[in-house]
């Protein structure tokens, strides 16, 4: 097996290609061989690499340093330079940009922030991601053969429960009592499903996970499905992420190849395959129970629960839903313990949390920190501070699920515990950083429009309750909202909280309640005095009309 | 059994009964909408929330388990409050302007749920915004202004008929109830069985025939059976002022449970044929008015002239569209008492075949049956009601085998579609079950069947063996396959496999058992008398008697048939009449009256009756005992 010290990653999307991605890359193979260098370093071409201002690019890990453009006569001096030398070729490095949250600006930033902690993301933006023997070169499948032949299943749960392992999926569900609900099961067959649906807007973590190492995840779908006694996985991937898709299928036939998959895996006896499942665009298909429907070829609507999926899950079957970010984790528990594990984060809630920072600061994009850091923390170091020197005003937790968390709250510890008790919840791990100029109604109306949308449309609290909702907070952004729509509001999320069929009804109550116990001057200045004090909603004109 | 209290009373019930039905059992009403007792619970409205204590958030009693020493309470001020909120979405979600419904008053229940809540007025303003109304469909229109999307009617379009024709389109606020993939129902897969407009809660589906012509409490629901077809679903007829205003699926009913098809609920309530109210003679030509003894007298004393003569004597046909007792009294009067040759019925020849060994499997086994297997009967036409429980069943595995030479609507939807040469099912069916029992020397071999039948030993032997396999197979014999039957008869016995023998009209069972089981034809005969009740009959029947000298109908409504009369005698039609009817199974089912029939119309009976004390023949009243039925199910 080679030792890859360096890799290089030439940009394929259309545009590079047409100014010449393919010469560069051809190019590249030349010179490194030239320079002998083809067994230390390997060369690719990936889809994306996040920005598009400086094409073609070629991105050199590990130090992540980005060229653009590179024609193909640079190239030599490029690879003498950086790869033989080992001196940046500060000429061809492209222009600094304020990166989207992709895998080369998450190498950029690899130990260059004080709390920043791979586990999840250990490998991802290092390696190549399409050959599974760099994969194994940096430790993988090593979890899989210690649990497949030193552990027996019980041990694999009772490690992840002793590690405190927590869903990654928003609720936060302790991942070893979930395993061990479907191990307990007689009925066979069981299935693990891998949730990747990941339709929260502005979360991206799966996304990065699975395009950066599938195998991680693969990994981890065969340990779990040893654990709890299945045979047959399913990964359920948001039907935009075509190149998750991709890359996972590729990794499948790959880990197939190597005996990863398939039958009697390490002579262990154990069987296991993936099917990877495209989703066709609807959010509530996330939710696992909708999820498990559509992947039966029904419509997503939530089912009733109980039975929940533990036991009557896929065709009616024992089944493990884990999040793609909850899975990741697992190879790392098995291959160090869970003592190492809880080393990380908080007593309740060890480990990792992918954040996707987004919004009114300097910094976006995608961070791995323990749990327990709080939103002050997020947004000085890994946010560089807010956009233009504003006041930080409010955070949007968990992409539209998660609560609206005023400033107040920036120093209350990000894990589950110290959340829930606060009244708010960390969601699926997307930051929505609000200054003073964002306002809250709008925010709340915005939110609101994504749940009337994504409503199912099973259940009467959520379809009309998000769609009345919306209704009363437009009124109120033109100026046109009256004192007794806040009582309305109030019982529209009230109801929706309480009587909601699922996640997504009961969610959509959450931001209107911040919203309320929060900022409810804010909210009545809009109705009494037809002014929106962060000046963002259309009330000027209104406010002729209405205020006689 | 499980033992709980609801608003303190104790409760028991069967493990596996939701709080809901607990309730209901022990009558306490929780409000509800998208639950029904037919279908599967779907916890979609939300409204019939309860308190359990122990439990901090409300639960839907709908799908909620009852468990033992649970405590529920149905009415507490956070009940009330959260049903108030949801019935204040709903009406807030499209237009509920009640007083232009033909359910308000009663019969909505969203309408009848809000007054339990002694709501008034709208909390919140309704939707202003139109909504689509479907009145593509000749039988209802859907009216989506009214629609709060519970999915009644597309859960009992698919669970209970098996029709999939409703479905749901888009999410959140633009969902809304389509047929098929969102064309008119008037152009849809639809086969006007009418569940969804009888299940639906509100408004939203209005019955073109009776809207605004009755609301429940304003009409009279008499229980009867449905003579359509030898099924025999339960039925409620609702008549107003002797008028007949809508026929609604006995939910109660055994056989159907609810379910109607076309043929039981939208073509009495289309009958437009005109109605015969008095007896008429044929007199110079053209048929008059005359009196009961008239008719009666000129009748009889044709008939006596040709008492006890054979071929050339009297021919004699009954519907099995009449009840028991007038066919009984039909057989007494023209086999036993005149001596026709040919007293026969409608369709008793249909149903001598099935009868196997004069048992008749039940529809129960249907409804359980995990591999159906059915001859020479298009269940998508016939007997529909029967299709719907193998039709409904279909995506939960199970496997349905088709033997049918000639054209049949489920070839479609078969797992095997069997296609043998004509005159050759017999010979299949005995290949089949001989396959898959094994080997058995004195059974053909599969080769020697696949060459006779002309279907390919391959499907033979899958079939065979899919039977072999079923946990609970069902064999289902139509008219189509009559020639297998006695075979079909003899195996199942050796198998244990049910056979249902679908027998033609409501009474071809009860007329098969009374022998009237000939095909009718007419050669060379005198006279023919036809009691035809309320039938519509066989299009070549007046050619059939054209040369008859003497032809009397007993029936109720004008047809060819009368138009050729010498004498006509007017009879009740079906809801008029009081009787019994014998279905498939050998169920025995009382028909009740539900119209008084016009003065001067008499019953089947009476007129068979009468007709027999002037010939001087007694008759008995042992129908029931003569059916040789071992045990009645009634
Ligand atoms: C409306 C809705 C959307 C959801 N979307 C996702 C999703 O995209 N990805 C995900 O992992 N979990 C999602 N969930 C949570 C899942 O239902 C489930 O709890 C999760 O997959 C369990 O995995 P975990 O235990 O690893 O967190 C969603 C829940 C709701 C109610
Ligand atoms: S809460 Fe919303 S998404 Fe969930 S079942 Fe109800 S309508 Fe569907
Ligand atoms: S009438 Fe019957 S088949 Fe037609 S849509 Fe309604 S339930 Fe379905
Ligand atoms: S049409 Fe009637 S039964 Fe169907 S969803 Fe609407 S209200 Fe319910
Ligand atoms: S009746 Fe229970 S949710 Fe509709």
């Amino acid at each position: 097996m080679k030792a890859i010290r360096a890799m290089v990653l030439v940009s394929g999307d259309p545009a590079s290609i047409a100014q010449g991605a393919h010469e560069v890359y051809q190019r590249l193979q030349k010179e490194i061989k030239a320079f002998g260098l083809q067994d230390e370093i390997s060369v690719s071409m990936i889809t994306d690499v996040g920005r598009h201002d400086a094409l073609p690019m070629v991105i050199v890990y590990p130090e992540a340093v980005i060229y653009g453009p590179v024609k193909p006569e640079d190239v030599h001096f490029l690879v003498e330079e950086h790869l033989y030398k080992g001196r940046i070729a500060t000429r061809l490095v492209a222009p600094k940009k304020e990166l989207s949250g992709r895998i080369a600006w998450l190498a950029a930033r690899q130990g260059t922030l004080p709390a920043e902690q791979r586990i999840v993301l250990e490998r991802v933006g290092l390696i190549d991601p399409d050959e599974i023997e760099e994969y194994i070169v940096h430790g993988g499948y090593e979890a899989l053969g210690k649990a497949l032949t030193q552990m027996t299943p019980n041990e694999v749960i009772e490690e992840i429960t002793q590690a405190g392992l927590r869903g990654r999926g928003g609720a936060g569900f302790p991942t070893g009592l979930k395993w061990r609900f479907v191990a307990r099961e007689k009925r066979t067959p069981k299935y693990v499903i891998c949730n990747a649906d990941e339709s929260e807007p502005g979360t991206f973590k799966d996304r990065l996970i699975l395009e950066g190492d599938p195998h991680n995840v693969i990994e981890a779908m065969v340990i779990t499905g040893y654990a709890v006694g299945a045979n047959e996985g399913y990964v359920y991937v948001r039907g935009e992420y075509k190149l998750a898709q991709a890359r996972l299928r590729k990794a499948i036939a790959q880990a197939r190849e190597m005996g990863f998959l398939g039958k009697d895996i390490f002579g262990s006896g154990f069987d296991f395959d993936i099917t990877v499942h495209a989703g066709a665009g609807a959010y509530v298909c996330g939710e696992e129970t909708a999820l498990i429907e559509s992947l039966e070829g029904k419509r997503g609507e939530p089912r009733i629960r109980p039975p929940y999926p533990t036991t009557h899950g896929l065709w009616g079957m024992p089944t493990v839903v884990n999040n793609v970010e909850t899975l990741a984790n697992v190879p790392a528990i098995i291959r160090h313990g869970a003592e190492w594990y809880r080393g990380f984060g908080t007593e309740n809630s060890p480990g990792t949390k992918l954040y996707t920072i987004l919004g009114n600061v300097n910094e976006t994009g995608l961070i791995e920190v323990p749990m327990g850091i709080t939103l002050r923390e997020v947004i000085t170091i890994y946010g560089q501070g807010m956009k233009n020197g504003a006041a930080f005003k409010m955070a949007q937790t968990g992409g539209s699920s998660g609560s609206i968390v005023p400033a107040s709250l920036q120093d209350t510890p990000m894990d589950f515990d110290s959340y829930a008790r606060a009244g708010v919840s960390l969601g699926s791990g997307a930051l929505l950083i609000c200054d003073e100029n964002t306002c809250v109604v709008d925010l709340a109306r915005v939110l609101m429009n994504f749940f009337r949308y994504e409503s199912c449309g099973k259940c009467t609290p959520c379809r009309v309750g998000t769609e009345r909702a919306h209704q009363i907070l437009t009124r109120i952004t033109e100026g046109r909202g009256t004192l007794a729509d806040l009582e309305r509001l109030e019982k529209l999320s009230q109801g929706m909280r309480q009587l909601s069929n699922c996640g997504l009804g009961q969610a959509a109550a959450v931001p209107l309640q911040s919203m309320l116990q929060h900022f409810r001057a804010e909210v009545e200045a809009h109705i009494k005095l037809h002014v929106c004090p962060a000046g963002s909603c259309p009330m000027s004109s209104r406010r002729v009309t209405t205020a006689a | 059994m499980i033992r709980f209290t609801i608003d303190g009373q104790q409760v028991e019930v069967p493990e596996g009964t939701t709080v809901l039905r607990a309730a209901d059992q022990a009558g306490i009403y929780i409000p509800r909408l998208c639950d029904h007792p037919s279908l599967t619970p779907y916890g979609g409205c939300r409204l019939c929330i309860v308190e359990v204590e122990g439990i901090p958030t409300l639960q839907t009693s709908c799908t909620l388990q009852a468990r033992d020493g649970m405590v529920v309470y149905t009415n507490t001020p956070k009940v009330r409050e959260a049903r108030e909120f949801v019935l204040t979405m709903l009406f807030s979600e499209r237009n509920h302007f009640c007083m232009y419904c033909q359910e308000s008053g009663g019969d909505c229940e969203l309408q009848s749920a809000a007054y339990g809540e002694d709501m008034t007025h709208w909390p919140i303003q309704p939707n202003w915004h139109p909504y689509p109304v479907d009145a593509s469909h000749p039988d209802f229109v859907l009216d989506h202004n009214r629609c709060v999307l519970c999915r009644r009617c597309v859960r009992a379009c698919a669970e209970l008929v098996g029709n999939f024709t409703l479905n749901v389109r888009d999410r959140g606020s633009k969902t809304m109830i389509i047929a098929d993939l969102d064309v008119p129902l008037g152009e849809s897969s639809c086969i006007n069985c009418g569940t969804c407009v009888q299940i639906c809660p509100t408004g939203a589906f209005i019955d073109r025939h009776s809207a605004y012509l009755g609301l429940d409490a304003e009409v009279e629901q008499t229980p009867s059976v449905c003579v359509g077809c030898s099924v025999g679903c339960g039925i409620e007829i609702a008549t107003r002022d002797n008028h007949l205003v809508r026929v609604d699926g006995d939910w109660e009913a055994p056989v159907n449970d609810g379910l109607l098809c076309e043929v039981g609920r939208y073509q009495p309530v289309r009958d437009e044929r005109k109605r015969i109210v008095t007896p008429l003679i044929r007199k110079d030509g053209s048929l008059q008015e005359a009196t009961w003894d008239e008719a009666l007298n000129l009748v009889a004393e044709k008939l006596k002239s040709l008492a006890g003569r054979g071929s050339d004597g009297i021919a004699a046909l009954a519907s099995t569209r009449l009840p028991a007792e007038a066919l009984y009294f039909f057989q007494q009067l023209f086999a036993e008492g005149l001596g026709s040759e040919m007293a026969t019925s409608t369709d008793g020849h249909a149903a001598r075949s099935v009868i196997v060994n004069g048992q008749a499997g039940s529809l129960e086994a249907l409804k359980t049956a995990d591999c159906v297997i059915v001859l020479g009967e298009d269940l998508v036409k016939d007997h529909q009601v029967a299709g719907f429980f193998v039709k409904r069943a279909l995506p939960q595995g199970t496997r349905l085998i088709v033997i049918d030479s000639g054209e049949n609507a489920l070839h479609e939807l078969a797992n095997y579609s069997l296609r043998p040469r004509p005159e050759t099912i017999r010979d299949l069916v005995a290949g089949i079950l001989a396959a898959s029992k094994g080997s058995d020397p004195s059974q053909p071999d599969v080769a020697t069947t696949s060459q006779r039948t002309g279907v390919d030993a391959d499907t033979i032997q899958a079939v065979a063996q899919v039977i072999a396999l079923a946990q609970n197979p069902v064999f289902v014999c139509g008219a189509g396959a009559a020639e297998a039957a006695e075979e079909l008869a003899k195996l199942a016995t050796s198998f244990e496999i049910p056979v249902i023998g679908l027998g033609g009209g409501a009474n071809s069972f009860a007329a098969a058992k009374y022998g009237l089981d000939k095909a009718f034809t007419v050669n060379g005969q005198q006279a023919a008398y036809l009691a035809l009740g309320d039938d519509n009959p066989a299009q070549d029947l007046a050619q059939q008697l054209a040369n008859v000298p003497f032809v009397a109908v007993q029936a109720s409504y004008v047809s060819p048939v009368t138009d050729i009369a010498d004498v006509v005698l007017p009879v009740e039609i079906w809801a008029e009449l009081e009787g019994h009817y014998v279905n498939l199974e050998g169920r025995v089912q009382e028909a009740r009256r539900a119209l008084t029939p016009p003065a001067g119309v008499r019953s089947n009976t009476e007129v068979l009756q009468a007709l027999a004390q002037r010939l001087g023949i007694a008759l008995d009243g042992n129908w029931l005992a003569e059916l040789g039925l071992e045990t009645v199910v009634a």
